[in-house]
């Protein structure tokens, strides 16, 4: 399904609505702005919408509600406008001659990941903040759920219709996704090594490209004897995300360079974890596919003459600590199976370096007065955001998003001498 | 005569309680010659610390360390020199890999008694001709793949009159084509022949459908066959529930229940398993389940679901002798089947694996959906 020129199309009318794409986005940009109040309006709007339940039928799962009111609230005029106020800080006043204006970057392309619902709607909603055209490839597991929202939201404001173009392009077709890059000035990819290597591939030199890849989270841990509160809300943290997420914690690192202290936190945290695990029912498929994994790749590695990870893996139900040797920072094997590996401070820059690509959320627990230190360390590491174990997978006003704010990125800063 | 030979010429193929020594006995023999022909399969077992004359008690056969089908996916395991191999097979590669396995000459005559007694058990073997309308692949040179060979090796149970193929070769590739299909099945009945069927649950699932749509129903000729074999693959979601099948059979075809036969078997463990009348899959002779803990690999007992290991001594080209599928299953007693048979049965209960995963953590994506290791 495709949404172009406020109307739905079928997707073998791509190739049409393609070729007349260019010449559409010009003569919007040649003939007219869109102003953000507009944009604010239609979206206050559509969060009343949302509170209302409109969209309730297309999103079955009870457990989401919660998901769809918070979303909301991010889309109401007050939230909106200080986000606003925030990433898009007032310029510095005419120098002498020169104006400075903030304009947006014109077209922009928002290739989104299918690892949330609501996420190519955001996107193409902080494209419209900032008065850009936005087309939109949608992710292959979307189920109509953002077509249908941006239905809503041009009934509420038609003068949104120019401003937005949905296509479900399939990422194999190379040629649709070239034509819709050569129309943008900006490529935003939401996703994994290989959908931002693609994108790469995609992009001609003189395109922006806006990369929100995938990370790893983890925590660092200086003296734990008398954290079991932070413990557990670590664990419970480990097991709410089923470390899915970026931000959520795959490593638990100890400020130690002793094995015995691995092991040692290792027996104290699993029955920590094991608590917060208890009320989730078992998954047989996943469990299985775990075990087969691990096996697996037990034996590859004696068919390849590899010499085996030292670690021992603590099971406990429906969790695991795994101790570990090494320091890489990896992913674990999610769904409650954590990794603790020892990294003393004065190592922490540089083993993180390694992972320069990936570093975003830190969990961090250590005494009040090693807390400044430490979190100035994570920082020169290339650390984004410094957190406390609860509250690492949580969300913010005003948080910047791996480091920076979005909205910035979409804009332009424009001199015009006089 | 070695065990296997021994086991394979048992009369009775459900006579596992009586051979389970003589199975342990195969089992330790075909296990000596990978260990001593097979580097891979050599270092796997010295790893594990285990050696074949570990092999004492029927019981021990839990220790002997089981190959996951992925690794026939990545590494070529072979215990023969290619020359003495005559018959190479793959499996259909559900997500793009496949297992590459051969089969050496005493593996197929070995394997071609055990067909005869299966056929024989259900009553397969006539000499009355038949017309075979083959729900899968076409053969031809190019193609290996398992599910073909099995389908057309099915049709030598009977002389075959004619064979009508749903997915045909042509200009280098298949084509699926049930129109073909119905026009060969409307001609089979007016010739007074009986038909047997043989292939893909899904295709004859979907041939039954689009004929009731038609409201086409026919009454094949008495001593017709429904045979059913190969899995579901990728038509997963479409799965009906047996007697939803047995019924649609009944009403489109004609055809009793008690005449339609399920087949199952994989690349890696090429046993065929032939369901009772009662459509269980009673372990035979040739063969051994074993079903094992998810979390610890433990064997679980009788009831219990987990992952499935299935051991055979059959094979000396490729070490087959213990496999671990990604399937889920549970062994339940044979008593529990209402056949007669006492040997227990295995049901499939799914594949290993999670459904519909959303993670933005760096490369959880590839593992979830099985791409890397």
């Amino acid at each position: 399904m495709i949404l172009a020129n406020g109307s739905l199309y079928s997707s073998e009318q791509q190739g049409t609505l393609l070729a007349d794409l260019e010449r559409r986005i010009n003569e919007t940009r040649r003939s007219r702005k869109l102003p953000v109040g507009t944009v604010i309006q239609a979206l206050d709007q559509m969060a009343v919408k949302l509170e209302q339940g409109c969209f309730d039928a297309l999103i079955p799962e009870p457990e989401l509600r919660d998901s769809v009111n918070f979303a909301a609230g991010l889309l109401h005029s007050n939230a909106l406008l200080r986000r606003l106020r925030n990433e898009l800080p007032a310029l510095p006043p005419q120098q002498g001659r020169l104006q400075i204006r903030r304009e947006p970057l014109g077209t922009l392309l928002h290739i989104a990941a299918g690892n949330m619902d609501a996420l190519p709607a955001f996107s193409v909603i902080e494209g419209l903040l900032t008065g850009n055209i936005n087309l939109l490839k949608l992710p292959q597991a979307d189920k109509g759920l953002t077509v249908r929202f941006f239905q809503e939201l041009l009934q509420i404001e038609p003068a949104l219709t120019d401003y937005i173009y949905v296509f479900d392009t399939p990422s194999s077709d190379v040629s649709g996704m070239q034509q819709l890059a050569a129309c943008s000035d900006g490529i935003i990819v939401w996703g994994g090594d290989a959908a931002v290597s693609a994108v790469r591939q995609l992009a001609s030199p003189g395109c922006k490209l806006i990369e929100w890849g995938h990370r790893l989270g983890f925590c660092y841990i200086s003296g734990w004897t008398d954290m079991d509160a932070a413990l557990s809300d670590l664990a419970v943290h480990i097991i709410t995300t089923r470390q899915l997420l970026c931000s959520s914690c795959q490593v638990i690192y100890l400020d130690t360079d002793n094995p015995a202290d691995i092991m040692a936190f290792c027996e104290h945290f699993l029955p920590v974890l094991e608590q917060a695990a208890a009320n989730v029912a078992a998954d047989i498929g996943a469990d299985a596919e775990r075990t087969l994994r691990r096996y697996t790749a037990k034996l590859e590695r004696i068919l390849s003459g590899d010499t085996p990870q030292e670690q021992r893996v603590l099971q406990g139900k429906g969790c695991s600590v795994t101790a570990c040797t090494d320091r890489a920072l990896e992913l674990s094997e999610m769904f409650g199976n954590v990794l603790v590996k020892p990294l003393p401070r004065t190592d922490l820059l540089s083993v993180l370096r390694e992972s320069k690509g990936y570093l975003q959320t830190a969990g961090l627990i250590c005494p009040a007065e090693q807390r400044e230190a430490l979190t100035d360390l994570l920082i020169r590491s290339g650390v984004n955001r410094i957190m406390t174990p609860g509250g690492m997978s949580g969300t913010f006003p005003c948080e910047a998003h791996d480091g920076e704010y979005p909205l910035q990125r979409y804009t332009r800063i424009v001199n015009i001498l006089q | 005569m070695g065990a296997r030979e021994t086991l394979f010429a048992k009369r009775n193929p459900f006579a596992t309680a009586e051979t389970e020594d003589l199975f342990r006995k195969a089992m330790q023999e075909n296990c000596r010659y990978h260990d001593a022909h097979c580097p891979e399969y050599h270092s796997i077992l010295k790893d594990s610390g285990f050696s074949p004359d570990d092999l004492q008690t029927p019981s021990d056969l839990a220790k002997l360390p089981p190959l996951p089908t992925a690794l026939f996916k990545r590494h070529h395991l072979t215990s023969m020199p290619a020359w003495r191999i005559p018959v190479k097979a793959t499996s259909s590669g559900t997500k793009g890999h496949f297992s590459k396995v051969g089969l050496e000459f005493s593996a197929l005559w070995n394997g071609l008694w055990m067909v005869l007694r299966m056929a024989h058990y259900r009553r397969l073997l006539s000499l009355r001709p038949v017309n075979y309308v083959i729900l899968g692949y076409q053969p031809h040179k190019g193609n290996d793949m398992a599910v073909m060979k099995t389908a057309f090796g099915s049709t030598f149970f009977a002389p075959a009159l004619h064979r009508c193929y749903a997915l045909r070769y042509e200009n280098g590739s298949y084509t699926a084509d049930l129109e073909h299909v119905l026009e060969c099945l409307q001609r089979f009945v007016k010739s007074g022949h009986p038909v047997r069927f043989m292939g893909f649950p899904s295709y004859t699932y979907f041939l039954l459908q689009l004929m009731e749509n038609r409201s086409v129903r026919l009454q094949l000729p008495p001593g017709s066959r429904i045979m059913l074999g190969g899995g579901w693959k990728q038509f997963y979601r479409e799965q009906v529930d047996k007697p939803a099948l047995y019924a649609l059979i009944r009403r489109v075809l004609g055809v009793e229940e008690e005449h339609v036969i399920e087949f199952f078997g994989a690349v890696e463990h090429p046993i065929l398993y032939c369901d009772c009348p009662a459509h269980h899959f009673h372990v035979p002779v040739y063969s051994r389940v074993l079903i094992r803990d998810v979390r610890t690999l433990e064997p679980v007992p009788n009831g219990t679901p987990g992952l499935v290991n299935l051991m055979t001594p059959m094979i000396k080209a490729t070490p087959l002798t213990s496999v671990m599928t990604d399937d889920l299953g549970i062994l339940h007693d044979g008593s529990e089947c209402p056949c007669g048979l006492r040997s227990p049965y295995l049901e499939i209960i799914g594949r290993v694996g999670l459904k519909e995963i959303r993670t933005c953590a760096a490369g959880a994506a590839d593992i979830l959906k099985g791409v890397s290791p």
